[in-house]
C-alpha cells in the first residue's frame, strides 16, 4: 500500500514546527528523530514503563502510546524544555540531583514530566500522592524513596522560591 | 509498525461517511492504548488501509446528567471518569473503576469505549458498566441503534460491532441513592500490570434489610463480561447474615470455574475469588 505523508503543526517546549512525517510514526519516534530530542527515552514501547513520558496539553502521556497525527495542533513539553535558556535547572532537576535519586537516569526525564504535572497542580503533594504520580514510571536503580524526596524537596524549592514552571 | 494512512476528521458525521466507505480497511483510534500495540505487532488484518483518529473529537467527551441518566461520551478517558462529580455521587463503583486502570499516563489516554471495544476479559470498566444496566448508543452513519452492553461481547477479544459502527455513548440509571456499589481488583504487582481479577457489586437493601437489589459482575475471570445470576440468587429477596454471604462467595466461585472451564488457573483462583467477593458484600450489605 502506498501511505501517504501527513503534516503535524506542533509546538514542542513552546518552539512551533510544521513537519511533514509518516503515519505510521509515533509521536515518540517524531520527538527523537525528527527533533532530536533524546530526552524522551524509548524502554518497553507498550505503554509500561513511562521512559517516554511527555506533558501534552498540560498531561503527562506515554509517547510510545500516541500516533504522530494524534499530536497535530498539541503543546508539548519534553526534558529539554525544563532547562532554563542559560542552561539554568528547573528545581525538579535540581532536587533529583541532590538527593541522589539519579543513577542511570535512564527513567529520569519521565519522573520529572510526571512529578512536574502533579506539582502543577498540587504544591505541596504528600508521600502517597506522589508514589501515585508516578506510579506509571519505573526505575530499576535507585529506591522510589530517594525519587519522593526529591519531588518533595522540588516542591519546597518551587514554594519557596515561587518558581514559575515552565511550559 | 503496520502500514497504513492517518486522517484526523473534525467531526462526527465525517468519521461516520468514513467508517461506511472503508468498512473494514478502516480502524478508529481514541486513547491508542490498546491499538498501538496491535499495531506494533502488526496484529491488524493486513487489508488495513486507513486509521481514523477521533481522540480529539469534543462531540464525544462528555459527560452528563439526564432525566435520571448519566450519559458519558464514548470518548470520554479514565481520567475525565475517575474524576467526575456526577459518577462519583450517582455511580462511585465507575469512578472507581476507572481510577484503578493503568497508570496515570494510560488514563489520561485510554477511553471508555476503546476499554469496551477491546473486550478484553480483564478490561475493569466493563464489570462495573455491566452492574449498571449500561447501553450502547452505536452508529451508522446518521442512524443510531442501542444495545445492552452485556449483549454486545461474543468472545474474548470480540464484539457484534460493524465495521462501519461506531460507540457514539454510553448510558445507564443513576444508582438511587439508598444503593451501594463497589469495585475492587487485584493485579499481579503494580499499576499498569491487568488485572488478575476485578468485581463489581451494586446492592440495595429495604428498611427491613432484606435485599431488594443485587448485581455482581466480574472481570478476568470468565471469558466474556456477565452477571453472576446464581449468587445473586441466593441473596435476592434475603436479609444477609455472614453465613449467606460466604455462600455467595463460594456460588462466584463456583460459578466462574463452570463458565470458564477447570483449569490450573482458575482452581487456583478460586480461594481468592471467594475472599475478594466476601469482602465486596460486606461493604455493600448490612449483615444481620
Ligand atoms: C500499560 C497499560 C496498562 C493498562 N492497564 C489497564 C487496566 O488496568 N485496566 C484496563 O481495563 N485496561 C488497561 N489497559 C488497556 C487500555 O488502556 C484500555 O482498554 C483503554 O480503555 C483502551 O482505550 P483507548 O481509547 O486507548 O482505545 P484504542 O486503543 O484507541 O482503541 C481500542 C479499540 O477500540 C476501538 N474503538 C475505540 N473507540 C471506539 C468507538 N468510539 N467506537 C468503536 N470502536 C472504538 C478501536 O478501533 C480499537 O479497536 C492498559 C493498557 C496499557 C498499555
Ligand atoms: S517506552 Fe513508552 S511506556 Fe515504555
Ligand atoms: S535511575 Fe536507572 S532506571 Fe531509574
Amino acid at each position: 500500500m502506498v501511505t501517504k505523508k501527513i503534516e503535524l503543526n506542533i509546538k514542542v517546549n513552546n518552539k512551533d514546527y510544521k513537519l511533514l512525517v509518516s503515519p505510521n510514526k509515533r509521536l515518540l519516534d517524531v520527538l527523537r528523530e525528527d527533533l532530536g530530542l533524546n530526552g524522551v527515552k524509548e524502554g518497553c514501547g507498550i505503554g509500561e514503563c513511562g521512559a517516554c513520558t511527555i506533558v501534552m496539553n498540560g498531561k503527562n502521556i506515554c509517547s510510545c502510546m500516541v500516533l504522530a497525527g494524534q499530536a497535530e495542533g498539541a503543546e508539548i513539553i519534553t526534558i529539554e524544555g525544563l532547562t532554563g535558556p542559560e542552561g539554568e535547572l528547573h528545581p525538579l532537576q535540581e532536587a533529583f540531583m541532590e538527593t541522589g535519586a539519579v543513577q542511570c537516569g535512564f527513567c529520569t526525564p519521565g519522573m520529572i514530566l510526571s512529578s512536574l504535572v502533579l506539582l502543577r497542580n498540587n504544591p505541596s503533594p504528600t508521600k502517597e500522592e506522589i508514589r501515585a504520580a508516578i506510579s506509571g514510571n519505573f526505575c530499576r536503580c535507585t529506591g522510589y524513596q530517594q525519587i519522593i524526596e526529591a519531588v518533595q524537596l522540588a516542591a519546597e524549592k518551587m514554594r519557596k522560591g515561587g518558581v514559575k514552571v515552565n511550559g | 509498525m503496520q502500514d497504513f494512512n492517518f486522517i484526523k476528521p473534525t467531526n462526527l458525521e465525517e468519521v461516520s461517511s468514513l467508517l461506511i466507505n472503508y468498512k473494514d480497511k478502516a480502524r478508529l483510534i481514541a486513547g491508542g492504548t490498546d491499538l498501538i500495540i496491535a499495531l506494533r505487532e502488526e496484529r491488524l488484518p493486513s487489508n488495513l488501509e486507513i486509521i481514523i483518529d477521533i481522540s480529539h473529537l469534543k462531540e464525544l467527551d462528555y459527560i452528563r446528567e439526564e432525566g435520571g441518566y448519566l450519559r458519558i461520551g464514548s470518548g470520554a478517558t479514565h481520567v475525565e471518569i475517575a474524576q467526575n462529580e456526577l459518577i462519583k455521587r450517582y455511580a462511585p463503583l465507575l469512578s472507581q473503576a476507572a481510577s484503578l486502570i493503568g497508570s496515570p499516563q494510560i488514563r489520561n489516554r485510554g477511553s471508555i469505549a476503546g476499554n469496551i471495544v477491546t473486550a478484553s476479559p480483564a478490561a475493569d470498566a466493563v464489570p462495573a458498566l455491566i452492574v449498571l444496566d449500561s447501553r450502547l448508543v452505536i452508529r451508522k452513519g446518521q442512524e443510531k441503534r442501542e444495545e445492552l452492553l452485556q449483549k454486545v461481547f461474543v468472545g474474548p477479544y470480540k464484539v457484534n460491532l460493524k465495521s462501519d459502527e461506531l460507540v457514539e455513548e454510553i448510558y445507564f440509571k443513576k444508582l438511587p441513592q439508598k444503593a451501594k456499589s463497589d469495585f475492587s481488583k487485584l493485579v499481579r504487582r503494580n499499576a499498569v500490570d491487568k488485572s488478575r481479577v476485578n468485581l463489581a457489586v451494586v446492592a440495595q437493601q429495604n428498611e427491613d434489610k432484606k435485599v431488594i437489589d443485587i448485581k455482581i459482575s466480574a472481570g478476568s475471570i470468565t471469558p466474556l463480561p456477565q452477571r453472576f445470576k446464581e449468587a445473586e440468587d441466593l441473596l435476592l429477596g434475603e436479609i444477609p447474615t455472614a453465613n449467606l454471604i460466604q455462600k455467595t462467595g463460594e456460588k462466584v466461585a463456583e460459578e466462574m470455574m463452570v463458565k470458564s472451564g477447570y483449569r490450573w488457573s482458575t482452581e487456583y483462583k478460586e480461594p481468592v475469588v471467594k475472599s475478594l467477593m466476601v469482602r465486596a458484600l460486606n461493604r455493600v450489605l448490612e449483615v444481620e
